[in-house]
């Protein structure tokens, strides 16, 4: 199984929870969801120098992250708070939690 | 006990083109959240139509060719095969009402 680093795994749980914040959106009810794409978008940023959205099939994933759009947060998200990987949700959504913090704890237990 | 079987580019066209039965296959990626939600209901799925669907899931990381080859963009993407064509997709996570309206057009549920 594919593991990110500690240090990338660290700086995407802290973009995640600046962004919801940021952004008046919150985590998914379950947070199992948060934490793999959390976890995705680190392995991303390992292999590809960007956090591309794991939450898609790519061609060619360097080209994506070239191109940017996939790159997180996203066009759609960053233009209407659309994310379909379930990762910030505006609070009306069937899907929404409350919060906008996950623990480390909550992550590495995906990777045990 | 019916679950979703896994299935690659090597044995796509026996095991969905080729299925007597309608064949769900679920398109998905280890690291999708949604897909986690999603994995489940599939299974349930499995289970309930027992006989009459046929349910698979693909890896697409490990198999790029079958994804591609069916224009998978955005995961998880549901699709229905019959007789070894695309007739329904749908995309994203979804409740398992909405699949089974779905599987319902598709499969004989007498």
């Amino acid at each position: 199984m594919r593991r990110p680093t500690p240090k990338s795994l660290e700086a995407l749980r802290k973009f995640a929870q600046t962004d919801a914040k940021r952004t008046d959106t919150v985590f998914c009810a379950d947070t199992g969801v948060t934490a793999a794409v959390i976890v995705g978008l680190a392995i991303h940023k390992d292999e590809l120098g960007a956090p591309l959205c794991p939450c898609r099939h790519y061609e060619d994933k360097r080209a994506e992250v070239a191109a940017a759009y996939w790159n997180c947060p996203c066009v759609p998200m960053r233009e209407r708070k659309a994310c379909h990987c379930l990762l910030f949700l505006p609070p009306e959504h069937p899907f929404a939690g409350t919060g906008r913090e996950i623990a480390e704890e909550e992550i590495t237990q995906l990777l045990e | 006990m019916s679950a979703a079987v896994p299935v690659g580019d090597s044995n796509f066209k026996t095991e969905v083109l080729d299925s007597e039965l309608p064949v769900l296959v679920d398109f998905w990626a280890p690291w999708c959240g949604p897909c986690r939600m999603v994995a489940p209901v599939v299974d349930e799925i499995a289970q309930q139509y027992s006989g009459k669907l046929k349910v698979v899931k693909v890896n697409t990381d490990e198999n790029p060719q079958v994804a591609s080859q069916y224009g998978i963009r955005s995961i998880p993407t549901l699709m229905v095969f019959k007789s070894g064509s695309k007739v329904d997709m749908v995309v994203g996570a979804v409740p398992k009402t909405t699949l089974a309206t779905t599987l319902e057009k598709h499969i004989d549920i007498k």
